[in-house]
């Protein structure tokens, strides 16, 4: 078979409907479909990557014969290609840690899961790669939608009740964001990105900047920024423990990376870029200030996810070459390092009804390698050394310096020690702390152990050689902020 | 290999490696680390003192060597280490997670390595905060009380940590590199006031970690609350890396230009040497009075370099070796006793002289150099502090630093008083002498204090060459160190020694022969006048000593200067900052309708002030 971007969104999509037809013939298959097609993304990316690294070139894939502006095209390029990757191996690692997950679970419940645990795979890697705005809105819908429904997985929580919320803001996104890419058409009359990018010097600047404010409180809620977010804390909460690695990790992920293509390619006004900053600020400093205050500890991770997201945006915010390099370095350190935190979080706190953190106290005796995990995630995500996140925090502060935004600097560095006193606070609880409560503790399946050990594992190998991932991160973000050659690139596809 | 990646290889490869050893083969554990430390030590003291590497690492130019300067406290890392680690031996013999207790240790061992040899700010900072978490998890090792004492060790390093650390981007934003030969040449260039903010935030970095006042409330808790083996090396080296920043920061960022910066520095230490001296007179648990202690004597270390002189920088250095020496020696001393008396409370404890003579040995003679009482080093260490301060007019100084070096002798007597002499209790009978692997330590660090005082040439010499790197020219005689001594000083105009000592030792040697001659009869008679036992005879059972508030007039009188604690201050504003953040949390109220609302507002503020604000 050719190795082509298409797919990442054709085979999960695929996967999707097969698994309820192949989980009649045998009720295993059903949660091996996803593991064997994750691992076949993995190893495209693999592929892909080497491929566009080697040639310097990027690859635009065009759909049913159609080329670029006309048809639906993907662009594999070093930033969608990074972040592509990211999301495949990311998902593969989750799909590892959720195989033997709930036991319990009847079949039915486990295949319903992994459909939507395919169409979120679908449409996050899909909203990536698409070069068509209008595409990038439906599968921020397939996302959206897999996103609900995943969320009120379990019936006998207050699942319901977060979807609902979820629902209920995540629709004004898909409104707003719908009624932009209208309004955009009748701009430009085109919906595909490089195009739109090419006419947008054009367009008249009140509808422009209505258009983008638009788009930016669409994408904004998807990416958590305050006060766009009150979605998220229920949602991380309620969703079974995988779920919020995989909105860490992904979900969130792809809202940015929608919001950043739209400021930086579509529209490339540098205006906008201190809101992203303030907002950023904003949102940074208001959920660590509330994760400090947090009794649950999924609810604590969930603010602080959304105070990384505040970080991204500030890095994307300042705009130079540096702070986007920064940036997508943060992102990725988040979606491991948090991601880690939630698997090895969710053991800490698996048979607790109220996963309060008094449940934790204590627990390094009996989970020690399920809280050295969480400790070691605890330790990179405040940005210690010799681990991931110290990195992407000092390429940021780097890249602060160099514009002399010294008041950032200084706000981040005093939200991180809002940051460390409540991460330690776990930390003192989980190893210092007599055991009390009498909720029996669960034992993570090898499987989930490995998942976990593998974050574990590019955590600490990122944090003492970051040059493993720094050429990468390089050439996303020259894509990223080169503008004329992404246009180029998808303009002239096919047309020899 | 390169001798230093041959180092850090060594130390944190040993760390994991003991780690897993105590996992699988616990009885091979000891053994292990005190002979990786001997390793440590051989290749640090066989290095080539040119060895530098130069290499990329995240698009960061790193550069490690060892300076002369990092080396004199290199000395003490690995020397101090070796001594603790197999003082820990015996120590923490029988205690559980020995494993984790090791790995933290040596990656404290190793990080603080690489703090000395890191020539660009990028990697000092790593491994200062490696050195920070490794030794915060040593600091709740024990778990007692950890929300409040392991929470306030590890905010403070934090907010130091991050004041370091926003110092070193703006620096790298003016100057482009995080190379120190870089930066010593173009700070200059940058503008005053962003010096200052520089100067400033580098202080409260290293100042966090030298226990400076305001930023020492850490330091108490953590010292007393971490196993003492680890606390030798805490107080001894680890806060030795503070004094280092220090030097570095001022003798070559800020320089003398500022002397503003040095006088409030010195100030400052000078405050914190008193009133920590003051806290220390007062404490009744030993570990507690050692832990003030080591905040005071913080302090006359960086006086003596924040006086800028030469004489002053080198009696800090001098200072700051000897002080790793005998704390060491003393902490070590006070963690015998804790584990053979289970106790180290000066109001429980007491006449353990003739159950650990050698124990009191170490510890009388740590005492001995700590007070500054001639021959040993601490007295020369002080002279030349007072003398630096003197010839350099910073006389309300020297009124400090005496203030606070004669009340230190109260707590200097107490220490000895309250565990070794006294009267014996039946209670503490079954005390025995503590197992040769600690006294081996104890009685090698206290053999270096009386070597030092007696030849203080041979501290000297390092510490010569180490000025150099701080932009001092050598300027003592080319001698051989056994020539520097004490009675025989060759040295040179300012600090004469001999006729003080001299002096000195006439009238040591006429109260001896005094004492000698007057308790020679050995009878006494007692006069009904006798006050002292008014003519009663005294039986062995009648308490005679007395040791619960022990400087009751001295705590009278210095109360109103010790009411409010800073700590205090801190507290409040922890608990108002909790309150607030309550506050804000009330903007999450898990209603649906208020988020929508939100979004609503945000969207409708954005689209009017938008167009105003943002250009469109």
């Amino acid at each position: 078979m050719v190795i082509s971007p298409v797919q990442y969104i054709a085979i999960p999509l695929m996967a999707a409907f097969l698994i309820p037809l192949f989980g009649k013939l045998n009720k295993d298959l059903a949660r091996i479909i996803p593991g064997l097609v994750l691992l076949y993304l993995s190893y495209i990316s693999v592929v892909l990557m080497n491929q566009i690294i080697s040639s310097n070139t990027i690859i635009v894939e065009i759909i049913a014969g159609w080329r670029p502006p006309w048809g639906i095209n993907l662009v594999f390029s070093p930033l969608t290609g990074f972040l592509a990757s990211m999301f495949s191996m990311l998902g593969f690692v989750i799909w590892m840690y959720t195989y033997n997950f709930k036991p319990e679970v009847d079949n039915a419940q486990k295949q319903k899961f992994y459909v939507l645990f395919m169409m979120l795979i679908t449409g996050a890697t899909g909203i990536v790669l698409t070069g068509d705005i209008f595409n990038l809105f439906v599968f921020l819908e397939i996302t959206a939608i897999s996103a609900y429904s995943l969320t009120a997985f379990y019936r006998e929580r207050d699942g319901a009740e977060a979807a609902f919320k979820y629902l209920l803001i995540g629709s004004f996104s898909s409104t707003l964001i719908l009624l932009a890419i209208l309004l955009l058409y009748t701009q430009v009359g085109t919906l595909n990105m490089a195009e739109i990018a090419l006419k947008m010097p054009g367009v008249d600047p009140f509808m422009k900047g209505v258009i983008l404010i638009l788009f930016f409180v669409g994408f904004g809620i998807e990416s958590e920024l305050f006060p766009l977010n009150g979605w998220s804390p229920d949602v991380y909460t309620q969703a079974p423990g995988p779920i919020g690695a995989i909105f860490a990790g992904m979900v969130v992920k792809a809202g940015i990376y929608g919001l950043v293509r739209v400021v930086f390619t579509l529209f490339d006004v540098k205006e906008i870029l201190p809101l992203l900053v303030i907002i950023g600020m904003i949102t940074m400093a208001v959920a660590e200030v509330i994760a400090l205050r947090q009794g649950k500890l999924k609810r604590m991770l969930a603010y602080s996810s959304i105070g990384q997201m505040g970080l991204v945006a500030v890095a994307f915010g300042i705009g130079t070459h540096d702070s986007v390099f920064a940036a997508i370095f943060l992102m990725f350190n988040h979606a491991i390092i948090k991601g880690m935190l939630f698997l090895s979080g969710t053991y800490l706190v698996y048979n607790s009804t109220e996963k309060t953190l008094d449940d934790v106290d204590g627990i390094g005796k009996h989970l020690p390698f399920t809280s050295f995990l969480f400790a070691l995630g605890a330790l990179a995500i405040v940005g210690m050394p010799p681990f991931a996140g110290f990195w992407s925090k000092l390429y940021l502060l780097m890249a602060a310096a160099d514009v002399r935004l010294m008041t950032v600097i200084a706000i981040i560095l005093v939200v991180s020690v809002i940051e460390i006193v409540y991460y330690f606070r776990v930390i003192h609880r989980i190893y210092f702390r007599e055991r009390i409560s009498t909720i029996e503790l669960k034992i993570p399946s090898f499987n989930a152990k490995l998942a976990m050990f593998i974050l574990a594992i590019i955590i600490v190998a990122v944090g003492v050689y970051p040059d493993l991932i720094s050429g990468f991160i390089e050439r996303a973000t020259t894509d990223l902020l080169d503008k004329q050659s992404y246009i180029q690139s998808v303009l002239s596809v096919g047309l020899k | 290999m390169n001798s230093l990646i041959l180092l850090l290889i060594l130390v944190f490869g040993g760390a994991l490696f003991s780690y897993l050893l105590n996992k699988f083969l616990p009885i091979l554990r000891d053994g292990f680390v005190v002979l990786l430390m001997l390793l440590v030590n051989y290749v640090f003291f066989t290095m080539d003192s040119s060895t530098q590497i130069d290499f990329e690492m995240g698009g960061i130019h790193l550069q490690w060597a060892f300076t002369s300067a990092a080396f004199l406290f290199g000395i003490i890392v690995s020397i101090l280490g070796l001594l603790s680690i197999i003082y820990s031996t015996a120590y923490m013999k029988g205690k559980d997670r020995l494993g984790y207790f090791y790995m933290n240790f040596l990656f404290s061992i190793g990080s603080m390595l690489g703090i000395l040899m890191s020539r660009d700010l990028i990697s000092l900072f790593f491994f200062w905060e490696i050195m920070t978490w490794s030794s915060y998890f040593i600091v709740i090792y024990s778990g007692k009380d950890v929300d409040k004492r392991g929470l306030k060790y590890i905010v403070f390093s934090a907010i130091g940590a991050y004041s370091m650390l926003m110092a070193i981007v703006i620096i790298y934003g003016f100057t482009g590199s995080f190379l120190l030969t870089d930066i010593f040449d173009s700070i200059f260039a940058i503008k005053a006031s962003y010096q200052l903010a520089i100067a400033i935030l580098l202080m409260i970095g290293f100042g966090v970690k030298s226990a400076l006042m305001p930023l020492h409330v850490w330091a108490p808790g953590a010292y007393s609350g971490s196993p003492m083996s680890f606390t030798a090396l805490f107080s001894g080296a680890l806060s030795k890396m503070g004094v280092f920043g220090f030097a570095l920061v001022l003798f070559n960022l800020v320089s003398n230009q500022n002397w503003l910066v040095n006088e409030v520095i010195a100030w400052l230490a000078a405050i914190t040497a008193v009133l920590a001296t003051f806290y220390a007179v007062i404490q009744s648990d030993a570990k507690k009075l050692l832990a003030y202690s080591s905040i005071a004597q913080l302090g006359y270390i960086v006086i003596g370099l924040a006086s800028g002189t030469y004489l002053g920088v080198m009696a800090g250095l001098f200072l700051a070796v000897l002080h790793a020496v005998f704390k060491g020696t003393l902490f070590m001393a006070v963690g015998a006793v804790e584990r053979q008396a289970g106790t180290t409370d000066m109001t429980k404890v007491s006449g353990l002289i003739r159950k650990m003579p050698w124990t009191f040995t170490a510890s009388l003679i740590s005492i001995i150099a700590l007070a500054g009482i001639p021959p040993l080093g601490g007295f020369v260490g002080k002279w030349m502090l007072y003398e630096a301060l003197i010839t350099s007019d910073h006389y309300y100084l020297v009124i400090m630093v005496f203030l606070s070096s004669t009340a230190a002798f109260l707590y200097s007597y107490r220490i000895l008083f309250g565990l070794f002499l006294g009267q014996e209790e039946p209670e503490f009978a079954h005390v025995k002498e503590a197992p040769l692997p600690m006294l081996i330590p104890m009685l090698l660090l206290s053999g270096i204090s009386v070597l030092s005082g007696t030849f203080p040439g041979f501290i000297l010499e390092p510490i010569q060459d180490a000025m150099v790197v701080f932009g001092f020219d050598s300027r003592i005689p080319n001698i051989e160190w056994w020539q520097l001594t004490v009675l025989f000083n060759s040295w040179g105009d300012k600090v004469v020694l001999q006729n003080v000592m001299i002096a000195i030792m006439g009238v040591f040697l006429i109260a001896l022969a005094f004492i000698t001659i007057k308790g020679y009869r050995k009878q006494r008679y007692v006069t009904t006048k006798d006050i002292s036992s008014s003519g009663e005879i005294i039986q062995p059972e009648d308490n005679m000593t007395f040791q619960i508030d022990f400087y009751k007039p001295f705590e009278r009188a210095i109360w109103p200067l010790l009411k409010r604690r800073i700590d205090d201050y801190y507290t409040d504003l922890g608990n108002g900052l909790e309150a607030l953040f309550d506050l804000v949390r009330r903007i999450y109220n898990g209603n649906g309708q208020f988020y929508a609302i939100y979004v609503m507002a945000f969207l409708a503020l954005l689209l009017i002030a938008g167009t105003k604000y943002f250009g469109f």
